[in-house]
């Protein structure tokens, strides 16, 4: 089975580096010389947008060899949907994947978008549905549907969406859809149907992902946590006689030796701030969030107190906004760990590290040259697991 | 007084006549003559040749129109946003389509993407078994409730960052977009529609009144007719909002250098049962109709003309020097 690594396209502006919090590339903070998309010229923004800078990571991530790059959602982003079709035509084969919570936008209209943009791209759109975090920014969003819920609707929303994709008369009537004699026009009916990225933690997500998911993705845990919500995952989706496959969202930071990997960490960790080593704050339902944070023992004082297991750090959301887990090492062993998570049954991968553009190249060049895959023989994994292999 | 017009482009959203996918392509090649294009090529660059014709020809925007059994608005809009520098573009939508914060985040990103360039044009009256199948079953003056809430809730969480309203139809809770993202200006909103409720909608919302050439005939006919009561109509709504809404006309045009030329034209696309725009003449006879609306109080001209990258060089070279060499441009 081939694996797809994807990079990650930061839809909220990027640092420098992890060594200092500040976001220089995108508007986020003040432009000043050194801004970069905007950037200042003679005195004045130069015209150009955070756009121009996300199609330099798309077109670094392209032509190292990653296969497409994820876009993030959240309320302090841009969008996803606007970037994938504002890029369209300036990357060959990259894939878009596009993050979207299904209660935002009405299926037949996700499915409209969606199918233009295949045409636009020559059928480059990937889609991770998130069912979202819940608390204030679910509301912010202007969504009051609570967590189980909003699973369910998840389930509705991609229902009516693949049952328009081919086209109509396609009826429905659900809790939170219908539709009469729907269907997309046959141009956009002949598209491919994009392929599911589900993310989500609850039961109720992985109940909805037995159904939907082509793939089931995972924030970056503990090899045996992960091993155990994949086993469940898998459970669920053959009692519904499918078999989604496993994909893990992972930020790296490989350097060519594990020294020079942790240096960069402690130089990042002298601009933490102290409150953030007390231990997590929940402003939502996210089970996902809460399952990553008890993988640590908080209160923390330094960074290698936040490495659950070998290479596997719990602090990358300290040097920048995001997951707290990723990989610390040398190219040598951020390879190994993710031949162990594909013998774990992944068979995608959305990478990423910061900058992002940068760093595309690093990884692309150094790291993914590396891999082994399935051939394990050599590579015992460093920790137990409990899923089985072989039937993804 | 006579305000400097703007000069909008329609895009297709069905293919251009052969071009595109949409019908039957051009008579195939013969098998002898090498063929480069296989697999290079796909639906969408048609409509990027057509936005790149409307900002090198000068055009101020193009308007894709929301279009149910075509290519989907934003996506195509985007896209030419992206690939131009001056052109505004104008996409349509329904409020059915998304949430109003949803579609405003949306528009966010745009305007960032685009310095600004962004415009909406809502459509609201449809035909009911489409708006079904769209998930809408809202009917009547509903629908004109919910497109006002829609545009209440997307401007409030733009402007503002708390913003709460619980609506009938939509709600959004301490909302309201941070900078940057809030840093562009709200899409200019376009409307339409000859009823009360929408002009009424249009009063408190809209920048830009589009009507069509049916509402100016079915005006014209009526006793002090003419789009210019209509548009004074609509301004008398908007002062009662303390407002000013701009009208624009959606025009399907032929324009050729003489009679003659335009009569050839005619009966060319009468055979071929093409449609034959009613407003039909040399480019000097074209000008004085668009002198006129221009009189009435149109400010904006959504002009129809198809195939549209030969058409659109063609309006721009020939036509638009006629209305803007006497009308200086305001900026």
């Amino acid at each position: 089975m081939p694996v797809d690594v994807y990079w990650r396209i930061g839809t909220h502006g990027d640092q420098r580096s992890l060594r200092d919090r500040t976001v220089t590339r995108g508007d986020w903070s003040p432009v000043v010389p050194g801004s970069i998309a905007p950037g200042v010229r003679a005195g004045r923004p130069d015209g150009y947008s955070h756009l121009d800078h996300m199609a330099d990571v798309a077109r670094a991530s392209e032509l190292s060899g990653f296969v497409g790059g994820l876009l993030p959602s959240f309320p302090f982003t841009d969008d996803p949907w606007a970037a994938a079709a504002s890029l369209a035509r300036e990357t060959g084969t990259y894939r878009f994947m596009i993050a979207f919570q299904p209660g935002f936008l009405h299926p037949v209209q996700a499915a409209r978008m969606s199918a233009s943009l295949q045409r636009a791209t020559g059928g480059r759109v990937v889609y991770n549905v998130i069912s979202g975090g819940g608390g204030p920014a679910q509301l912010w969003w202007g969504d009051k549907v609570d967590h189980d819920d909003r699973y369910a609707r998840t389930s509705e929303f991609l229902d009516v969406l693949k049952g328009v994709w081919h086209g109509g008369p396609f009826d429905y009537e659900g809790r939170f859809y219908r539709v009469e004699g729907a269907g997309l026009p046959a141009p956009l009916a002949r598209q491919p149907f994009p392929e599911i990225y589900f993310s989500g933690s609850s039961p109720a997500a992985i109940r909805a992902a037995g159904r939907h998911a082509d793939h089931y993705l995972s924030w970056l845990e503990p090899f045996p946590a992960l091993a155990a919500k994949f086993g469940t995952v898998r459970e669920h989706s053959e009692e519904l006689g499918r078999s989604p496959r496993f994909a893990v969202r992972i930020d790296v930071l490989a350097r060519e030796t594990e020294e020079e990997a942790w240096d960069e960490i402690e130089r990042g960790w002298r601009h933490v701030d102290p409150a953030a080593l007390r231990g997590p704050e929940v402003g939502g339902d996210s089970v996902g969030w809460l399952r990553g944070q008890s993988f640590v023992d908080w209160p923390v004082t330094g960074p290698r107190e936040l490495e659950a297991a070998p290479n596997v750090w719990g602090g990358f959301h300290l040097l920048r906004g995001g997951p707290a887990f990723g990989l610390v090492g040398s190219y040598a062993q951020v390879a190994a760990r993710l031949d162990e998570l594909i013998g774990l049954g992944v068979d995608a991968f959305i990478l990423a590290g910061v900058p992002h553009l940068e760093e595309a190249h690093r990884v692309g060049e150094n790291v993914l040259p590396l891999l082994r895959g399935h051939d394990l023989r050599d590579h015992a994994p460093s920790t137990p697991f409990t899923a089985t292999r072989g039937t993804l | 007084m006579t305000a400097a017009p703007e000069f909008v482009v329609a895009v297709p959203t069905r293919g251009d006549g052969a071009r595109g996918d949409w019908g039957p392509g051009p008579a195939p090649r013969p098998a002898f003559l090498t063929d480069l294009r296989d697999g290079a090529y796909g639906p969408f660059d048609h409509l990027a040749q057509i936005g790149r014709a409307a900002e090198i020809a000068g055009f101020h925007g193009v308007s894709v129109p929301f279009d149910p059994a075509g290519e989907e608005s934003l996506v195509v809009t985007a896209g030419l946003l992206r690939q131009s520098r001056w052109l505004r573009g104008t996409a349509g939508f329904h409020p059915g389509v998304a949430t109003p914060v949803y579609a405003a985040k949306v528009a966010a990103s745009l305007q960032r993407f685009t310095g600004g360039r962004l415009d909406w044009r809502l459509a609201i009256d449809l035909d009911p078994a489409v708006a079904r199948a769209q998930g809408d079953f809202a009917e009547g003056a509903e629908r004109y409730a919910r497109a006002d809430e829609f545009l209440t809730i997307a401007r409030g969480v733009w402007h503002e960052d708390s913003y709460t309203y619980e609506g009938r139809y939509f709600q959004v809770l301490a909302g309201g977009f941070q900078a940057p993202l809030s840093d562009r200006p709200f899409p200019r909103v376009h409307l339409s529609g000859t009823s009360a409720e929408a002009l009424d909608l249009s009063a408190r919302h809209a920048d830009v009144h589009l009507f069509d050439a049916a509402d100016a005939a079915g005006a014209a006919g009526a006793e002090g007719g003419g789009l210019g009561a209509l548009i004074a109509d609509l301004g008398a709504r908007a002062a009662g909002y303390g407002r000013a809404v701009a009208s624009g006309l959606v025009l399907p045009v032929l324009a050729r250098e003489d009679g003659a030329e335009v009569r050839a034209e005619v009966a060319r696309r009468a055979a071929a049962g093409s449609p034959v725009p009613a407003l039909a003449g040399s480019y000097e006879e074209v000008a004085a109709v668009l002198r006129g609306h221009l009189a009435d109080g149109v400010t904006t001209f959504v002009l129809e003309a198809a195939p549209h990258l030969e058409e659109t060089y063609r309006l721009g070279e020939h036509l638009l020097p006629l209305i803007t060499e006497e009308v200086p441009h305001a900026g």
